[in-house]
């Protein structure tokens, strides 16, 4: 399990692999969508995440509540752990 | 035939350059390779004009004066559709079939002479214009201009002429899009949830691994949805090169078979999906970068990144790089300051001049720049300057001064107001 699976954690990766253009200091409550998520940007994520944490996020998860800021999203991943 | 100006492509560019120019008052002919005009948002399907209006306002104000605003309005008046904002950018979504109307109706109110499934094979000097070759199905006709736009996309004119071009390697070019409409679609289109079952698809061994590049949007007509399709451009096991034939056969093949079965996939797989079909192909997939000029400027990512001004400046940067050289979604870049760039009329002109302007993708620019200025909306803009540049070179008129001829014509750029 990563320990790194917390809203930090979620930016630091999103940022590293180019998901989505984000400052380091963006909130852990920002609307990553308005900050440039796309549905292309979700599918790459749905993969990354597979890779970093080992939860294959499917479409019931692929929504603005379970992925739409680094806090929901890292509950959603821990929620799967 | 004897024209002023001669136009070569009728994509974005070709189309606003010949309008322009028609709407001075001189003979002006269009060549165009298919039997409709728009190119890449006509042809390819491309079905949002984005670069129409400013960046990092909260509003869509237009940035460029003139033909933007005035095909904007004509797609707003037939689609009912207003601007939408996507993430940090306004763009417009537009119909391929509306457009083809709006491109038929501009050409026939300024008198544009079209020369449809045709193309150009040869140019050379005459005299002080111009002597084209173009080539309809075998049947070959010779075109007099006293002055040329090249609006190819591919700047065809500066591989005839042999003038200095260039074509980005192939791993860093733009990767193409291949875009197809969809029908039979009930309720919403979730496009997460469906990207998210395109995911499970790939991972689940159901899909190919290039299904990953597809996303789905509403076209605004009901049950219709297009679907676009980012590949490698390396379907023919080469590198991508959009100017081989070859490659190009690779790569609508296999846009034509993920589309496809992706298609049957959540036919199977999605609420709302149990009708849908294939609708419509495109008539070739949208190439987003191939060659381009290397004229008396060229415009660079760093002057994108720097709010660069120019005297000569004929329209203002309206969209942020975005770079597609893989196809894994885009990554845009924004002016560091917010400040945009102002697209200088030397990156319309070719070092060979006489009345040779280029508008469009292929404008003079480098490949950072590039990954800007090559949207519709953009390309309105640099159209409109070329077209009027080159109706002046052919009323014997300085085209140095066409920066201030497009202001007096069109007011000033409100994209370089700040």
């Amino acid at each position: 399990m990563d320990p790194a699976c917390d809203a930090d954690g979620i930016v630091a990766m999103l940022r590293d692999e180019g998901i989505v253009e984000l400052p380091a200091d963006f909130p852990a409550d920002g609307d990553l969508f308005a900050a440039g998520m796309d549905s292309m940007a979700v599918m790459q994520l749905i993969v990354v995440v597979e890779e970093h944490h080992g939860v294959a996020l499917g479409p019931a998860e692929a929504t603005r509540e379970s992925l739409g800021t680094p806090a929901r999203l890292a509950a959603t991943i821990r929620a799967r752990q | 035939m004897t024209v002023d100006v001669l136009v070569v492509g009728g994509g974005s560019a070709g189309l606003a350059a010949a309008v322009t120019a028609a709407r001075q008052g001189g003979a002006v002919a269009l060549v165009e390779r298919h039997g409709v005009l728009g190119g890449m948002g006509t042809a390819s399907l491309v079905h949002s004009f984005c670069g129409l209006y400013r960046l990092g306002r909260d509003q869509p104000e237009l940035a460029n004066p003139g033909m933007p605003g005035e095909i904007e309005q004509r797609m707003r008046r037939r689609s009912g559709i207003d601007p939408v904002r996507m993430g940090k950018v306004w763009v417009l979504p537009q119909h391929p079939v509306d457009f083809v109307r709006i491109a038929d109706e501009l050409v026939e109110e300024s008198g544009v002479e079209t020369r449809y499934h045709s193309e150009l094979i040869g140019i050379e000097r005459r005299g002080a214009g111009w002597l084209a070759e173009l080539v309809c199905r075998g049947r070959r006709e010779a075109v007099a201009a006293a002055a040329l736009v090249d609006a190819s996309g591919d700047a065809v004119v500066a591989d005839l002429l042999g003038a200095e071009s260039k074509l980005s390697e192939p791993a860093r070019l733009q990767r193409p899009a291949y875009v197809f409409g969809v029908n039979g679609v009930a309720g919403e289109l979730p496009p997460l949830v469906i990207g998210a079952a395109i995911v499970a698809g790939v991972r689940e061994g159901d899909l190919p691994e290039a299904a990953r590049g597809l996303h789905f949007r509403t076209s605004g007509r009901p049950g219709e949805v297009f679907g676009t399709l980012d590949l490698s451009g390396e379907e023919a096991g080469a590198g991508y090169d959009p100017t081989d034939p070859r490659c190009l056969a690779a790569l609508e093949g296999r846009g034509r078979e993920v589309a496809e079965r992706v298609t049957a996939f959540l036919r199977e797989r999605q609420e709302g999906w149990a009708a849908a079909y294939i609708s419509h192909w495109p008539m070739r997939a949208g190439v987003r970068e191939s060659r381009r000029w290397l004229g008396r400027a060229v415009l660079s990512g760093a002057e994108l990144m720097a709010g660069a001004r120019h005297d000569d400046d004929i329209a203002a940067v309206s969209w942020p790089m975005e770079f597609r050289e893989t196809p894994r979604g885009p990554k845009l870049r924004f002016p560091e300051s917010g400040r945009v760039a102002g697209i200088p009329f030397a990156a319309l002109t070719p070092r060979a001049g006489g009345g040779l302007f280029v508008a469009g993708r292929c404008l003079s620019c480098d490949h950072d720049a590039q990954a800007s200025i090559r949207v519709m909306g953009t390309c309105f803009a640099t159209g409109q300057a070329a077209g009027l540049a080159a109706a002046r070179a052919a009323a014997g008129e300085d085209p140095a001064a066409t920066p201030a001829a497009l202001a007096a014509a069109f007011g000033p750029v409100p994209g370089l107001a700040d």
